[in-house]
């Protein structure tokens, strides 16, 4: 039976139960040292002079590294350590010493002298005329005629002026902008049209398991231990950090406290780990703890924002306008609002849309991918005001969604580009049915007391695979087929899942496959990285061309043996069998082995990465080789669907909001694996909740310093916050796109479960928008009780 | 013994914040010890100058008017806001703990209320500098000091209505008194009364922290000072001084032995006007002369 | 000096078996610290902003621990966990306010490791004093959270005295409504204090949150039999259903007969820098009827006179519909 479709253990499992599961902070080295970094007090600031000779001069101290020892990227990147710290929390050396509590006490007794700089904390002030800017080169990077420029970017007073008289968001002149159809035309189309500025905090990303990381080297070779989303990927660019060939580093990262995009491909600080270790010549371990990850940990960009929105009378959206001023934090580039402005042309299809948008540098924490980035964003933020077009118009709330959702051939966003499939309608269906809609708004308004009932949809699309990698497989004289995976295992199973591909197509039983994962040491093929949503699709096409590459060589190694045709060999139930009898794959492996060439991986196909290429090598006479590159076509890009249905419980009185009903319905192709869909579908909105109704970051705006930097703080969502019962629904139509027909389905549930609250509060109010993520009771009782919001209208970090 | 308290700011960088309330402790000891020291000195070691019967130069009514009943008036009034002043803000420092600060500020306003019209009534209709110490009274000040170090006899030199000791007194007493007026006046900007809301960003913080230093520094050389003060107004010798500041008046007697007619001329200021008695506090020059 | 949080410096521990020994230490050392479930004296050392040189820790104290019958009413050792509160019949029957507030503090763990002691002694959640500001409560001469700008969505909206945090203890607002006592021991002998005059407000003493002075040890509540068995309302706002303190919580203890409230005895938390007894409400619903009417009208009274902040308008109606509710006898 195909391995496909159903509920398997992963092999992690044993030993995530058990606690035998090694993460980052469990290994051990002879003669180990512990590392503390010295963390940024001020939001922008430069080092006037630092003096840690008293610090070095404790017993027990071992070394320090500062930022001229680490690689200096050009601006806007980012370096492990810097003396110009562009956020509070930000690391500007690290101490090593034979404990903790000795490196901590050291550094104390560092002395640092620091000039504050210029900080901006809200994007808005960095507008603003005369406003700071968040970086010396400026508050905005463009890509210019000659190049990437900076630019110390301001709009007019009147701007300001107008927008507070009017009282929406200030709109100067965008540095993005993008648009289709002729918006005019649309608005005057429109029998409904409503404007509204929104606010949507940014996150952190507060993974369970912090960036800790241990590293030591032998004989020029760095080892590093550490927590990542990518193993292959990781190993990469720490070698790339570090100066090295990836033969000289080693990589092990078997098991990962989840990453949300926020350790893609690892984490910056593990250069510290490398160089420290190498500088004082001993193992170092660095424990990251909930107070450093709050500020290294990464985050989601905040959206300041406005939109006008067009519907005709049946419910059709005709033009969509989209601003929005992105908080970007001081280094790279997120892209969160663009892929807002592509994910709403996306999913309501307007007839005309024009996107204006701009990122500014910040003095907040480094922004980086959080699950579906930007696309979580806008979905909570927009689809309260598609629902109050709905009850405005009279149009049933599921429907307004399946009138503007896009067909399999539908245009998107600025190139006009087309999805591989979209089953949305098919998607929505499904929940609405296990969700029991039609029932279930039938509750929307009821009172209970002082309760009043909100019934809330919300629809999240995003990008759910790539292609091109290339998948690594070996049977040994054991008989076994050993999938070597790139990718990480950050607990979504999908290092397990996607070696499906490759035992199904081999007629394998799961117990005949052992997958080989997190350890470069144990050699990887050349990977996706481990986000985006794009695992279950790539690597499923790699596994499945891999493992068509190992058919096809299994079927010629039995006829060199057995004599006939390799053609008319049969791969099925671990043998293979045809014209002159059958061989079973330990034989196999070991006639490949004898055989040499490509068999048993001397030669290698061309068109393989050159990562695979060394990797293969290394494996090359161990066994019967299957390595290949996914060829396969792939038109189109790939987007994965959810939508979210939910019920609330609204105390009018307090603006308490309890969360009682919540199903999930995906459409993400084949399901592969439906405990680990359930997984995901709940799991990412569970995310959602939080974003929703209670996470958030809240700065100081005189001194720049954050408050929610611990997880009480921060308030991501607890176990009480979940609703006792959750559901989920998948429309299960493979995507055409793909021989497997699965598509990814890490990010949408996010917006899923964010949009489904919000709009579910959004009912519960009758239809109001509050127009601000989190929608907290404080923010919901002053509109339940007519009293001033205890946020201006753009307030962000509040 | 720390002296001033400092902490990091949210920066990290270390600000002050105020004086260490060890200072308190500091300041109450020197004001015993120089009572203490004092008294001993007087009761043993002072020598004392032969008393010079002086001749009236003229007529000098049974009762001399010292202090005015506005004078007097204002100089308990203040004696009040000050003692006030001091315990809302000591006692709880040392423990007895109690409501303070909105007693302690109007308390404060009321102080500046009555220097106000101290400073403008001694200008316009006192003779001003009467109780501020010249160039000359410095000298002296200095042959008095060179005469009691080398323990020679001090020649009893009657003054003026105020004496050199009772002014420079009058005088040190003014500049901590007016340290305390403005920084506390400044300090109200960072409390919240019932005509404004605190507004703690009015100064930076290290400038606050001066500003705390400074008042609580000037606050506890109050308080050695007003323990100088209290214990002069008890001295049996001085009790005169103490008595006309509640009655008003002094004795013939006293008048003679104590002042240069030539130098307080009865009957030559304006009825009334002499009142204040030039006390820039409660700390009253009259009456702590240090003989 | 540089500034490192999250990770705790050393200390000399010291584990008394009895209350005399633990008096004996703190009497004999400066800088001391005494710990109970240290749920939130940890917090205060792994930053390093907080740092005793001695640490009295009190787990092996048995006389503090356990509830027993005392009077009509009972004592509860202040070193009883919240979940041993929460689990005991005579607590649960006839002072079920203090077993539902109890109930709903933080997370089971917490519950399991945190002290009825600790809990009403808990130190203000205010996160810029938390931050390690040289704020007033820290000894300094600002109030950060204060400011027009300032984040103090959680601060106080009355009670304010420079200092504008709140009191974070859900237990507190349950025992001063049940008119519990509080019994103090130090060298110089035991004091006793009724629960609402335990906390201390920053008009009087802005560094701390209740009378205990160094040296001091809370070794029992006594709560008396007054009002047990009497109709309690227990309930707190927060953004989160777990882990979070509340935004504002009431207490109530109320006597009806026929539908008339006859007494009753009515706190609030997290809206002042102590829980606030309100004796006005008490004397205003005296034989009225407990309806939503009464309810507004204790609530309207309750919330007389708030002051709130830039960020935290909301707790005055928040504060005055959770009074309302107690009032009109909704079931908890
Ligand atoms: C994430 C989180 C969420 C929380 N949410 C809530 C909530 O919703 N509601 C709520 O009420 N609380 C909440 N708390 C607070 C928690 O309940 C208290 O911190 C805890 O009860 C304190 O008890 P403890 O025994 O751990 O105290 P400790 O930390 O040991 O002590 C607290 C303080 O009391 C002093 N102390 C303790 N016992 C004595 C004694 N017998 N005599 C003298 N001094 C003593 C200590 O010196 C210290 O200053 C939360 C805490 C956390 C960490
Ligand atoms: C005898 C005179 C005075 C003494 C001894 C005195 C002493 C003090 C002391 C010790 C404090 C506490 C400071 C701290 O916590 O560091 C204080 C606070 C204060 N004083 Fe005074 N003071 C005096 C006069 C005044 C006057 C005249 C005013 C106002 C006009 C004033 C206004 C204040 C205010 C507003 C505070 C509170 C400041 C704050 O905590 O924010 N004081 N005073
Ligand atoms: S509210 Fe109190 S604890 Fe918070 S900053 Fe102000 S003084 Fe400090």
């Amino acid at each position: 039976m195909a391995l496909i479709g159903q509920d398997i253990s992963p092999p992690d499992l044993r030993a995530k139960v058990t606690g035998r599961a090694r993460y980052a902070e469990d290994f051990r080295a002879e003669g180990m040292v512990f590392a503390k970094l010295l963390l940024s007090p001020m939001p922008h600031a430069r080092v006037r002079s630092l003096d840690a000779s008293r610090a070095l001069a404790m017993p027990g101290v071992l070394g320090i590294l500062r930022a001229s020892e680490v690689n200096q990227p050009d601006a806007p990147g980012e370096a492990a350590l810097t003396d110009e710290p562009k956020y509070v929390g930000e690391p500007i050396l690290a101490l090593a010493a034979v404990d903790e509590t000795t490196a901590a006490d050291a550094i104390e007794l560092i002395d640092i002298d620091l000039e504050p700089l210029p900080f901006a904390i809200d994007p808005l002030d960095s507008l603003r005329p005369g406003g700071p800017d968040a970086r010396l080169e400026g508050n905005v990077r463009r890509f210019g005629e000659s190049g990437p420029e900076w630019d110390s970017l301001k709009w007019p007073q009147s701007e300001f002026d107008a927008a507070e008289a009017e009282g929406r968001l200030p709109m100067g002149p965008p540095e993005d902008e993008w648009s289709h159809g002729d918006l005019d035309a649309a608005f005057a189309d429109a029998d409904y049209v409503l404007e509204d500025t929104i606010v949507h905090q940014s996150l952190t990303h507060h993974p369970m398991e912090p960036r800790s990381s241990m590293a030591y080297w032998e004989d020029g070779r760095c080892y590093l231990y550490g927590s990542t989303q990518s193993t292959q990927r990781t190993h990469q660019a720490l070698a790339g950090q570090l100066g090295l060939e990836p033969d000289d580093v080693v990589f092990v990262g078997q098991y990962c406290g989840g990453g949300f995009g926020s350790k893609i491909a690892g984490a910056t600080i593990y250069q510290v780990t490398a160089l420290l270790a190498r500088k004082i010549q001993r193992p170092v371990m660095m424990r990251i703890n909930r107070y450093e990850e709050n500020y290294i940990g990464r985050a989601r960009p905040g959206f300041q924002a406005w939109t006008k929105m067009g519907f005709r009378s049946d419910g059709k959206i005709t033009g969509i306008d989209l601003y929005i001023v992105q908080d970007h934090g001081p280094y790279g580039r997120s892209g969160d609002y663009n892929t807002a402005g592509a994910v709403t042309d996306l999913m309501y299809q307007p007839d005309a849309m024009r996107f204006r948008g701009l990122t500014l540098y910040t003095n907040t924490p480094p922004r980086a991918a959080q699950r579906a980035p930007g696309g979580a964003q806008i979905v909570a933020m927009l689809e309260p005001l598609v629902d109050k077009a709905a009850r405005e118009l009279g149009i049933d709330r599921v429907e307004i969604r399946k009138i503007n959702a896009p067909t399999h051939d539908s245009e998107f966003g600025p190139q006009r580009a087309t999805t591989t499939s979209a089953f949305v309608r098919e998607a929505i269906d499904a929940g609405a049915a296990q969700f029991d809609w039609a029932g279930k708004q039938a509750l929307s308004g009821q009172r209970n007391g002082t309760k009043v009932t909100g019934v809330g949809v919300g629809l999240s699309p995003y990008v759910g695979g790539s292609s091109g990698f290339d998948g690594l497989l070996l049977i040994r004289p054991d008989g076994k087929l050993y999938i070597h995976q790139g990718i990480g295992n950050l607990g979504t199973h999908s290092m397990a899942d996607t070696a499906r591909a490759a035992a199904d197509e081999l007629g394998l039983e799961w117990d005949d496959c052992a997958v080989i994962w997190g350890d470069s040491s144990q050699h990887h093929p050349y990977s996706a990285v481990q986000a985006g949503s794009q695992t279950i699709h790539a690597h499923t096409r790699a596994n499945y061309a891999a493992a068509l590459d190992m058919k096809r060589k299994l079927q010629e190694v039995a006829a060199a043996a057995l004599g006939g045709a390799a053609s008319a060999y049969r791969v099925e139930g671990a043998r293979v069998t045809g014209p002159g009898g059958s061989m079973g794959f330990a034989q196999a492996a070991e006639r490949a082995i004898a055989m040499g060439g490509e068999y048993s991986g001397q030669e290698l196909p061309e068109d393989i990465n050159n990562y695979t290429r060394g990797s293969a090598t290394q494996l090359a006479g161990q066994g019967l080789m299957g390595v290949a590159r996914d060829n396969f076509s792939h038109e189109g890009s790939t987007w994965s669907w959810v939508v979210g249905f939910a019920v609330v419980e609204l105390d009018t009185e307090t603006g308490d909001v309890v969360l009682v009903d919540y199903t999930g319905s995906a459409d993400c192709g084949v399901v592969v694996h439906p405990r680990s869909l359930a997984a995901q579908i709940h799991g990412g909105s569970v995310q959602g909740f939080g974003q929703a109704r209670s996470q958030k970051w809240v700065y100081d705006p005189k001194w720049g310093v954050p408050f929610a930097h611990r997880l009480y703080t921060a308030r991501p969502p607890g176990i009480l916050d979940v609703p006792l019962s959750m559901d989920w629904a998948a429309a299960g139509e493979p995507d055409p796109q793909t021989p497997i027909g699965a598509k990814g389905i890490g990010e949408p549930p996010v917006g899923a479960g964010s949009a489904a609250v919000t709009s579910a509060i959004a009912d519960a109010l009758g239809g109001r928008c509050l127009c601000r993520i989190p929608l907290t009771t404080d923010v919901i009782l002053a509109e339940l009780e007519g009293r001033a919001q205890p946020h201006a209208l753009t307030e962000i970090h509040s | 013994m720390e002296i001033l308290r400092t902490a990091p700011n949210p920066w990290g960088q270390e600000v002050l914040v105020g004086v260490a309330w060890d200072l308190l402790w500091a300041a109450a000891i020197a004001g015993f010890v120089f009572v203490v020291g004092h008294h001993l000195y007087v009761w043993i070691m002072a020598p004392k100058a032969p008393k010079t019967a002086p001749e009236p130069a003229q007529e000098v009514p049974e009762r001399v008017e010292r202090h005015s009943q506005a004078s007097r008036t204002f100089h308990w009034l203040m004696a009040a806001t000050m003692l006030t002043l001091l315990v809302t803000a000591f006692f709880p420092v040392i423990g007895v703990q109690f409501a303070w600060v909105t007693i302690h500020w109007i308390a404060g306003i009321v102080l500046t209320l009555l220097i106000i019209w101290h400073i403008i009534h001694a200008s316009t209709k006192q003779d001003f500098w009467s109780v501020w110490t010249g160039a000359k009274e410095i000298g002296q000040a200095f042959q008095a000091a060179g005469k009691f170090l080398r323990r020679q006899p001090a020649k009893e030199e009657r003054s003026g209505k105020y004496p050199l000791d009772q002014r420079a007194y009058h005088n040190a007493v003014t500049l901590v008194s007016l340290g305390v007026i403005v920084t506390g006046i400044l300090m109200m900007v960072g409390v919240d009364t019932w005509f404004w809301a605190s507004n703690p960003y009015f100064l930076s913080d290290s400038t606050w922290g001066l500003v705390f230093v400074l008042h609580g520094l000037c606050g506890v050389v109050l308080v050695t000072m007003v323990i100088a003060h209290v214990y002069f107004a008890i001295r049996p010798e001085k009790r005169w001084m103490t008595r006309s500041m509640i009655k008003g008046w002094i004795t013939r007697e006293e008048y003679l032995e104590h002042y240069d007619p030539d130098l307080w001329k009865l009957g030559t200021e304006p009825a009334g006007a002499e009142l204040a008695g030039g006390s820039a506090s409660s700390a009253d020059p009259d009456g702590v002369v240090p003989a | 000096m540089a500034v490192i949080r999250d990770m705790m410096p050393a200390f000399e521990l010291f584990q008394p078996t009895s209350v005399d020994e633990a008096l004996d230490v703190l009497e004999r050392h400066d800088n001391t610290w005494v710990l109970a479930g240290g749920l939130d004296s940890m917090d205060w050392f792994k930053d390093r902003i907080k740092r005793p040189d001695v640490v009295v820790e009190l787990g092996s104290v048995s006389e503090l621990t356990g509830i027993r019958a005392s009077g009509d009413g009972l004592e509860i050792g202040a070193m009883t966990s919240l979940r041993d509160v929460v689990a005991n019949e005579d607590v649960r029957s006839r002072f079920g306010l203090l077993a539902d507030a109890a109930a709903q503090v933080a997370t089971p763990q917490i519950r399991n490791q945190g002290t009825l002691g600790g809990n009403l002694i808990q130190d203000t959640r205010c996160w810029y004093y938390r931050g390690g500001w040289p704020c007033y409560r820290a000894g300094g001469n600002i109030c950060y959270a204060g400011t027009p700008r300032s984040m103090n969505r959680e601060h106080a909206v009355t009670g304010q005295s420079r200092c504008v945090a709140v009191n974070g203890a859900d237990t507190a607002g349950a025992l001063v409504a049940l008119g519990a006592q509080m019994l103090v021991r130090s060298a110089g002998g035991e004091r006793v204090y009724e629960a609402e005059d335990f906390f201390v407000g920053p008009e009087i003493d802005i560094e701390r949150m209740t009378v205990l002075e160094p040296g001091d040890l809370l070794t029992h509540v006594h709560i008396p039999g007054d009002w047990a068995g009497a109709r309690f309302y227990w309930e707190t706002a927060r953004d989160r259903k777990s882990w979070d303190w509340a935004l504002a919580s009431v207490a109530a203890a109320i006597v009806e007969s026929n539908g008339t409230i006859e007494r009753a005895r009515i706190a609030i938390n997290g809206v002042a820098p102590t829980p606030v007894r309100l004796t006005d409400v008490e004397d205003l619903i005296q034989g009225m009827p407990a309806n939503d009417d009464t309810g507004m009208a204790a609530g309207e009274l309750a919330t007389r006179g708030f002051k709130p902040l830039r960020h935290n308008d909301y707790k005055v109606p928040l504060a005055r519909n959770l009074v309302r509710r107690a009032v009109r006898g909704d079931m908890a």
